[in-house]
């Protein structure tokens, strides 16, 4: 049949007979298909989804793997951003110069609505010592109260026992006015102790004054604590009430800078 | 060694390695979301007391002496982490775990709530207790701010963390016995 098959020309009995046999399977054929049509799609579907489910585990996988790396890069780029910001603000002129400082970490926070303090890293075998100042990028943050030789406490200048010597800028020819930057259980701070005929407006910078009377402050002059946020006067106060809002945001504190003398 | 004060002698018997294991791993879990996971949960103005919930779970399930000394601890650690005032937390945790254990001992817990409920009455003893604590040491407290800004939130927040938090210590526990099942026998 073979020999034959090839044989002849296209017009032979063979391949007549296969046109024949083709024409009557062929409806067959398409009509098997069309019926087998759904149960290979079903299959291929179940196939697919074996796949599927095969390979999204492996997509979770590398989907975890760059959700990881994503967010590495960006508590770097955190971290990057924070000691930038601590670099930027010790070159700014008014900061003050030839300072040491140590850098540490938060690590943990008081809850508590009455103290506005938190733990770092680092303590006395870092040099750190109670009273020292301590800064991140923004600006003032708080004080030294307590040191073990692995950690510190260090309490914001929001906690309603902190008050710091501060002063108004840009002053007039006498100079700025000066204060005492207190905290509050609220958490809000105050510039208390201003004299009443000091101007002071709203927007104006507040700082570090660096003295205490006529001792030196425990904060060097120029640190940064925030801006003033409005001022009250009234006839039969004495002072001036001042409500300044810092810059540094106490919510996200992590990367610090503890100023030791 | 341990005192062999035995269950014949007395209400109470110290917990064996694997509760001690086990109480240990939940003191140390409890310090470290109270000091690190806490601050950053803030609704309200108010952040969770996971060390409180945790104490009173513990004594829910482990009764008042275990309770009283694994609050003691709780608040001293707790004070040590966030070298806070030595001793207050440990007061107040104290009396928190005593006072919910014997909860515990003394009343029905078959219904669901009693988590809900201890942790709420805890929030309440400790929150006012806190507030007095501040009032003798001469810091400002007032009562406005600790009824809307302390009180309130942190009864709401304890309240909803309780459920699950005590299902956890539950889980956690269970295999190193429970108060309810000893009292059954």
């Amino acid at each position: 049949m073979l020999t034959l098959y090839f044989r002849e020309s296209d017009s032979g009995p063979a391949h007549a007979v296969q046109g024949v046999v083709l024409s009557v399977v062929q409806p067959l054929q398409s009509g098997t298909a069309r019926v087998a049509q759904p149960f290979r799609n079903g299959w291929n579907w179940v196939s697919d989804l074996f796949h599927a489910k095969s390979e999204n585990g492996q997509l979770r996988v590398e989907v975890r793997q760059l959700r990881a790396g994503l967010a590495q890069q960006l508590t770097t780029q955190d971290e990057n951003a924070q000691l930038r910001a601590m670099v930027s603000l010790q070159k700014d002129p008014l900061f003050p110069k030839a300072l040491q400082m140590v850098a540490a970490r938060v690590i943990a926070r008081s809850t508590s609505a009455w103290y506005s303090t938190v733990t770092i890293d680092a303590g006395s075998n870092a040099g750190i010592a109670v009273y020292d100042a301590v800064i991140n990028g923004d600006g003032l943050v708080g004080r030294v109260t307590k040191v073990s030789p692995t950690a510190a406490q260090v309490t914001l200048i929001t906690d309603q026992q902190s008050y710091v010597d501060a002063v108004v800028l840009p002053g007039d020819l006498k100079g700025g006015a000066q204060g005492i930057l207190a905290g509050s259980v609220t958490g809000d701070t105050t510039l208390q102790y201003v004299d009443k005929n000091a101007k002071v407006q709203v927007g104006q910078y507040v700082m570090t004054s660096g003295t205490s009377g006529r001792l030196q402050s425990v904060f060097a002059r120029g640190i940064p604590i925030g801006q003033v946020d409005s001022v009250g006067r009234q006839e039969v106060e004495l002072y001036q009430s001042i409500a300044v809002r810092p810059f540094v945001d106490f919510h996200k504190l992590d990367v610090v800078q503890v100023i030791v003398r | 060694m341990m005192p062999a004060r035995t269950q014949a002698e007395g209400d109470w018997q110290w917990p064996s390695a694997a509760d001690v294991a086990r109480l240990a791993a939940a003191l140390v879990v409890a310090v470290l979301l109270q000091t690190t996971v806490a601050p950053n949960i803030r609704v309200l103005g108010a952040n969770p007391d996971f060390a409180l919930v945790i104490v009173v779970s513990v004594a829910l399930i482990k009764g008042s002496e275990t309770g009283a000394l694994f609050g003691f601890l709780t608040g001293t650690f707790v004070a040590i982490a966030l070298m806070e005032p030595f001793g207050l937390s440990a007061f107040v945790f104290v009396l928190v775990g005593y006072l919910a254990g014997r909860y515990a001992e003394t009343a029905d817990l078959s219904a669901g709530f009693a988590p809900l409920l201890s942790a709420f009455a805890a929030t309440l003893l400790a929150d006012v207790l806190f507030a007095l604590a501040q009032f003798l040491l001469e810091r400002q407290v007032p009562f406005g701010l600790f009824l809307g800004r302390v009180l309130v939130p942190s009864l709401i927040l304890n309240t909803l963390i309780a459920a699950p938090v005590y299902l956890a210590v539950r889980l956690w526990l269970r295999g190193a016995g429970d108060l309810r099942v000893a009292r059954a026998r």
